[in-house]
């Protein structure tokens, strides 16, 4: 039990590089990213202003890194960032931040204020003021394998639940298969059905892939926490699983911030190029589609629409792929207000749903996403994140809303066409 | 005269050969940007040319623009400009004098469609008594003049835009030629403005040949100037213009800067705001141009150059506040470089500091 003050702002300093230096010089206060952000327009209260959240780390870099801010720290004119500080903008940095990125977006000088966030969330962390889910849910990573505490007979449990309904066989550990599979906890705990939903449009492929025994878990909370030395030794044990069984191509899951972590931030953190390529279910579905491999029958005809994952449409540039999908089998399929890159989040992103101290103001900002399919008017919600699925589930339910969550890897594999 | 000789046959009974007649319009041609095959297109529509009657009145005037007329420099150009016209009255140039002068301008006139040439300003006060000739009012003159003609173009700045006559406070309520013609004072003709103080010979030349070759008005910029001559600055055209990019300044006119030849903005070159075209036609048998004998442009083709203050007056951005501000940005970039390592170790020591977080590391 190390954490410190100390540590936070040394490694706070650490993370201040030239993008962070230009992008505090060159905000010029116009209060976009406020109305972009659900945390504030559900609220309305101005402390969520995401550029507000950043505080702290602006002061540290003004008084470490500036000529004027050093003068106005050396005669007692900014005052040095402490514990109590860092304290009180747990909240800002943690709960009301799904590192959505839909500031960055919308910021008119070009800052990736997320980007930020996500670096400011390193100091938090070791400084000690994390909160306790993420905390839990990083040494469960860490230490069992998953942030859930699932550990692998409980996905051979899984395995051979999927085996008898399909029977399809469910590979693991098969070296030089094409494809890795990857799961997120939320998929073998809650959501088996995308595994079987795997086994049966691989088959129709005629593609082959095997799940990994020492890298089944997708997820890394180290990215969520904001400690690079955790998410690297998370992403590592992916690696080392691939680049064992000399696979071409690791699929992460349905779920968001697993893809972000390995696709971007992966090979970042280990500081080396992979040997495989990382795609996300959706974009190798849509390669399937396009090269007539993935055949399909029948439409579901009650009236749907699509949430994007944050991490998936916005920052993975996933957008056009899951409309392909959709119209393959759908009929009445329609778009949410700001569909694609400018979706609004779930609310429950960024570690958000394993912070059990953020729970009220997540329901509070679902208001967003209830209005939005009260707009249109939907029966049924798709989306490609395990966490998403849980978080609208969530929400719809405190809002006594009726609209059913399903996942659009599901959703296809239940409209293949059966072999001839 | 019952027959006016072409162009052609004058030139024959003064002994220019056609050799020397084709060069001159190909050199016609090059002054006027025109592609080199027009050379021949000039040499017969000049050739085969009635000499038109020209009538060029003195006003309110200093004579430098006949003066730089008659000390040209391509001799061939200007001499035979005055070949191919009829230069029918000069009052300095014509041989005759008194009444047989003015009788000379009345019976050019009788035929409408000759040119009409003007230097010098045209005195309005008190019934313009200030510039009379022959007992009679320049005003008078002109408008008499105006009646007939075909086209009238004001030679120098006095008569394009009223010049030093004009220059406050004007005694005389001097005008230029199109100034009385927008107020009605005189009729209306279509006007070419060839300002300059005096002129450049070859532009004056140069405009009477497209006249000439053409029988139209060439094109013309918002101040009535044609565009091939008047279109460029001096700056633009200018071969100090590397030194004023690189903010090389003369301070004073016998400090090194004025000796390695830097730009002469700061001493009050007017070259950026003039239009003419002295940075590539020069003077004096292309010898030189002002800024190249090492005194910058007056601006003496403007209107009211005379008026715009000093010469000497930088137009903007007086030379200390450069100064201060070059200070300035040299301190800065020093302090900002200064910075930039001081930064560097700073980071680079947090960085080497770095203890590889543990979970241990997440809670106090």
């Amino acid at each position: 039990m190390s954490a410190s003050l100390d540590k936070g702002v040394a490694v706070l300093k650490e993370m201040i590089d030239a993008p962070i230096a230009s992008y505090f010089e060159s905000c010029v206060h116009c209060g976009l990213c406020a109305e972009a952000c659900l945390f504030y327009t559900e609220t309305g209260d101005p402390k969520y202003t995401p550029i507000h959240k950043l505080e702290p780390l602006r002061r540290i870099y003004e008084q470490e890194y500036t000529l004027l801010g050093r003068l106005a720290k050396l005669v007692g004119l900014s005052k040095p960032v402490t514990d109590d500080e860092l304290e009180a903008w747990k909240e800002l940095v943690y709960n009301s931040c799904t590192l959505c990125a839909r500031c960055s977006l919308v910021c008119p000088v070009g800052n990736d204020i997320v980007y930020m966030v996500r670096k400011f969330r390193e100091g938090m962390a070791v400084s000690g003021h994390a909160p306790d889910g993420l905390i839990g849910a990083v040494t469960r990573t860490i230490e069992i394998g998953s942030p859930m505490g699932v550990k692998l007979p409980a996905v051979q449990a899984q395995m051979k639940h999927v085996q008898d309904e399909t029977g399809i066989e469910i590979p693991m550990d098969k070296e030089g298969a094409e494809y890795m599979v990857m799961l997120s906890s939320m998929e073998i705990m809650n959501f088996p059905e995308y595994l079987g939903a795997i086994a049966k449009i691989m088959k129709q492929a005629g593609k082959t892939w095997t799940l990994c025994s020492t890298a089944f878990e997708a997820t890394n909370a180290g990215i969520q926490i904001g400690v690079s030395d955790l998410a690297k030794v998370i992403v590592n044990r992916i690696v080392e699983g691939a680049e064992r069984l000399k696979v071409k191509t690791v699929i992460s899951p349905e779920c968001g911030h697993a893809y972000t972590a390995l696709r971007w931030d992966g090979a970042n953190l280990i500081g080396r190029p992979y040997t495989f390529k990382v795609l996300h279910i959706l974009e190798v579905l849509d390669e399937f589609r396009s090269q007539g491999l993935l055949k399909t029958e029948g439409f579901e005809t009650t009236r749907m629409t699509f949430h994007d994952p944050c991490q998936l449409g916005r920052r993975g540039g996933v957008v056009e792929q899951p409309r392909n999908l959709m119209n393959m089998v759908t009929k009445d399929f329609v778009e949410m207000d700001d569909p694609g890159k400018y979706n609004w989040c779930c609310g429950g992103g960024g570690g958000v749903s394993a912070n059990e101290e953020a729970e009220e103001l997540r329901l509070e900002v679902f208001k967003i996403k209830k209005r939005q399919l009260e707009n249109v008017g939907a029966k049924t919600m798709v989306t490609a994140c395990a966490n998403c699925r849980i978080v609208l589930e969530e929400g719809l339910e405190h809002y006594q809303m009726d609209i059913p969550v399903v996942g659009l890897t599901e959703l296809i594999a239940e409209h293949l066409a059966p072999d001839k | 005269m019952s027959r006016r000789p072409t162009v052609a046959e004058q030139l024959a009974r003064q002994g220019v050969s056609r050799r020397a007649f084709l060069k001159f319009c190909a050199a016609a041609a090059s002054l006027m940007a025109l592609p080199p095959s027009m050379a021949p297109a000039i040499a017969e529509a000049l050739g085969k040319l009635r000499r038109p009657s020209v009538i060029w009145l003195s006003f309110q005037e200093c004579t430098g623009c006949t003066e730089s007329l008659t000390r040209s420099h391509t001799p061939t150009v200007e001499s035979l400009i005055f070949d191919m016209i009829s230069l029918d009255y000069h009052h300095t140039l014509q041989a005759a004098a008194g009444t047989a002068a003015e009788q000379a301008r009345e019976d050019a006139m009788k035929e409408a469609g000759y040119l009409v040439l003007v230097d010098g300003s045209i005195p309005t006060r008190d019934g313009g008594i200030y510039s009379t000739i022959a007992g009679v009012t320049n005003l008078q003159m002109l408008k008499d003049a105006l009646a007939n003609a075909a086209a009238v173009v004001s030679i120098g700045t006095c008569a394009a835009y009223g010049g030093i006559p004009k220059a406050d406070p004007n005694p005389t309520g001097a005008k230029s030629v199109q100034a009385l013609m927008d107020e009605g004072l005189v009729p209306r003709k279509p006007v070419i403005n060839v300002p300059g103080c005096p002129p450049i010979p070859t532009v004056i030349t140069g405009v009477l040949a497209h006249y000439l070759t053409f029988g139209e008005i060439p094109e013309l910029d918002s101040l009535g100037r044609p565009t091939m001559f008047y279109g460029d600055s001096i700056h633009d055209r200018c071969y100090r213009r590397p030194f004023y990019d690189q903010g090389m300044f003369a301070k004073t006119f016998d400090d090194e800067g004025a000796r390695k030849g830097w730009c002469l903005f700061e001493l009050g070159c007017k070259g950026p705001t003039t239009h003419n075209a002295c940075a590539t036609t020069k003077w004096n048998n292309g010898t030189s141009f002002p800024i190249e004998s090492g005194h910058g442009c007056i601006g003496c083709s403007e209107p009211d150059f005379w008026d715009a203050g000093s010469f000497y007056t930088a137009l903007s951005a007086p030379a200390d506040p450069l100064t201060l501000a070059t200070s300035a940005t040299v301190a800065g970039a020093a302090i900002g470089v200064g910075m930039s390592f001081v930064n560097r170790a700073k980071k680079g020591a947090a960085k080497s500091g770095h203890e590889t977080a543990t979970l241990k590391d997440l809670e106090k």
